[in-house]
């Protein structure tokens, strides 16, 4: 069982790895907080949010379809290879639609699929960047009005700013951890090989570890290239990925952290009256939104029926 | 408690502080010299006065390059550290221009002609207050202790009024009978008098940006 779990705690690691950028991606690339600082508490946030609020989301997923340890392996390591894929093409990734997409392909080529849940999954996946946009400009205007009334001088702004996003990043953290604990091991939880405490607490500590050993470069990379604003509105943008992750979180649905950073700098553009995000980026969020849940699901049929063709000597 | 996470802050907090004093000595010891100048050219007064001039300016330098290299260390936070760098580059033409404009005198052995005195003793006068403004402007952005906006005009006016003063010492400078020669190394003594009211204007400007990039 436990050379199972390998591909669950793979797609973990890799999620860690790649969303941790979310939270912390900011603080880091722009040096406003070391990367083992932001790591530890990335960590530490990620395996509190799983353990504390993590099983909602493992109970919708769980309630797609009920699988066997052996189907819980292909749809999470289709779900890896989704990933992967389409981090080395460069499009935003949304593991939560990786996932989803794995496991509906290995529900239609065994025809168990219970689509009951689905129809509030693509509603709540629709609603992630369009909640970070709305909240993103609620955020504004509310922190905006009693910022300025604050009237801080350049070094307490600086202070302010600074400690406002480590708390924002932890807060993040703990709301990826919540909101996607489900993506990494509730396939497990299906297929009966582990109990909801369990699942949450491996999963965690999965997303951990990938934060841990290798979200710097992504951190230090994406999390400039994604959000290229003012620290007040990147503060905005981190608070807004988190309230908008946790609230779906508490609706138990997997979303994705990157559609929700993402909608969360448009609705600093729309504030400002500034582009935030170009054409270019918002045609590939368009095209990995589409092809994320199409791929995984192909790559989970092709696994499936690839692992049940047997030789048949003449 | 707080101050233990920002210790490298609070370092370079107390380092502009302190550069921000020794700009205000180095253009104290420039109004002696030039006082000095004034009432005695050449005498040792002037020379003394021209050394802490040139001494307290150096000293600025150092604390300058010692505030970039610990904002490059990473204290604080990026947009600050370059609005920080910025400001305190443009500030620092300010004392330059006290050193510069004290050598020009020594070096090429200048006297003021008497007509000339009354007219350079208001343009210095009004110059150094423009950069008393910005220094109170500069304790505003890092102080929050009065308006930003309304230290603006104020220097925006005394700039404009050194201006005139500069023109008007030029015209009469050009219709005396002074020595040719003279005329050309007053005219550059005076055109880098008028320069300071310019730079503190041009710091003010910086220092208001600065302080509205930080209004949401």
């Amino acid at each position: 069982m436990s050379v199972s779990l390998l591909g669950g705690l793979f797609l973990g690691w890799s999620l860690g790895a790649n969303d941790a950028a979310n939270a912390f991606g900011t603080a880091v690339s722009s040096r406003m907080i070391r990367f083992y600082t932001a790591a530890v508490l990335g960590a530490v946030f990620v395996v509190l949010g799983s353990l504390l609020e993590g099983r909602a989301g493992i109970e919708t997923l769980t309630g797609l379809t009920a699988f066997s340890l052996k189907k819980a392996v292909i749809s999470s390591v289709a779900a890896a290879l989704t990933v992967t894929l389409m981090t080395a093409l460069g499009l935003p990734i949304s593991t939560s639609q990786g996932v989803v997409g794995a496991i509906l392909g290995i529900g239609l080529v065994t025809h168990r699929l219970d689509a009951s849940g689905l129809e509030k999954v693509v509603v709540c996946w629709l609603a992630t960047p369009v909640g970070g946009a709305l909240m993103a400009m609620f955020l504004y205007h509310l922190l905006g009005v009693l910022y300025n009334r604050m009237n801080l001088s350049l070094f307490q702004s600086d202070r302010l700013l600074k400690l406002s996003l480590i708390v924002s990043g932890a807060y993040g953290a703990y709301a990826l951890g919540a909101n996607n604990v489900a993506n990494v091991s509730a396939v497990f939880v299906g297929a009966g090989s582990l109990t909801v405490f369990s699942a949450t607490l491996l999963g965690g500590l999965s997303i951990a570890l990938g934060i841990l050993t290798f979200s710097r470069p992504v951190m230090e990379t994406v999390g400039g290239r994604l959000v290229r604003v003012d620290p007040f509105s990147a503060l905005i943008v981190v608070l807004a990925m988190g309230v908008t992750v946790h609230v779906f979180t508490w609706i138990g649905v997997p979303v994705s952290t990157s559609h929700a950073t993402v909608g969360g700098v448009l609705g600093i553009g729309i504030v400002r009256g500034v582009q935030t995000v170009n054409r270019r980026m918002l045609a590939n969020i368009v095209i990995g939104w589409g092809l994320t849940p199409v791929l995984a699901c192909a790559f989970s049929i092709l696994i499936y029926v690839a692992s049940n063709l047997y030789y048949i000597p003449e | 408690m707080l101050s233990f996470f920002f210790k490298k802050e609070h370092r370079v907090e107390s380092l502009i502080f302190e550069y921000l004093e020794t700009v205000e000595r180095t253009q104290d010891n420039f109004l002696k010299a030039f006082g000095a100048c004034i009432d005695n050219p050449m005498c040792e007064n002037f020379e003394f006065f021209l050394e802490r001039t040139h001494k307290f300016e150096s000293k600025a330098d150092d604390i300058r390059e010692e505030i970039k290299a610990l904002m490059y260390s990473k204290a604080l936070i990026p947009d600050a550290r370059g609005d920080i760098m910025g400001l305190l580059e443009s500030v620092d033409a300010v004392p330059r221009l006290f050193e510069r404009i004290l050598y020009i005198i020594l070096t090429q052995r200048l006297k003021i002609p008497d007509f000339l005195i009354p007219d350079i003793k208001t343009l210095v006068q009004l110059s150094l207050e423009c950069c008393d403004l910005m220094q109170r402007q500069a304790y505003a952005l890092f102080k929050k202790n009065e308006s930003i906006r309304d230290l603006v005009h104020i220097i925006d006016t005394h700039e404009s009024h050194c201006d005139r003063i500069e023109r008007r010492i030029i015209t009469k400078l050009f219709d005396s009978d002074v020595d040719p020669f003279l005329k050309l190394q007053l005219k550059e003594l005076t055109v880098q008098i008028g320069e300071i009211s310019d730079e503190a204007d041009r710091v003010s400007k910086r220092i208001n940006i600065i302080n509205m990039k930080r209004r949401v």
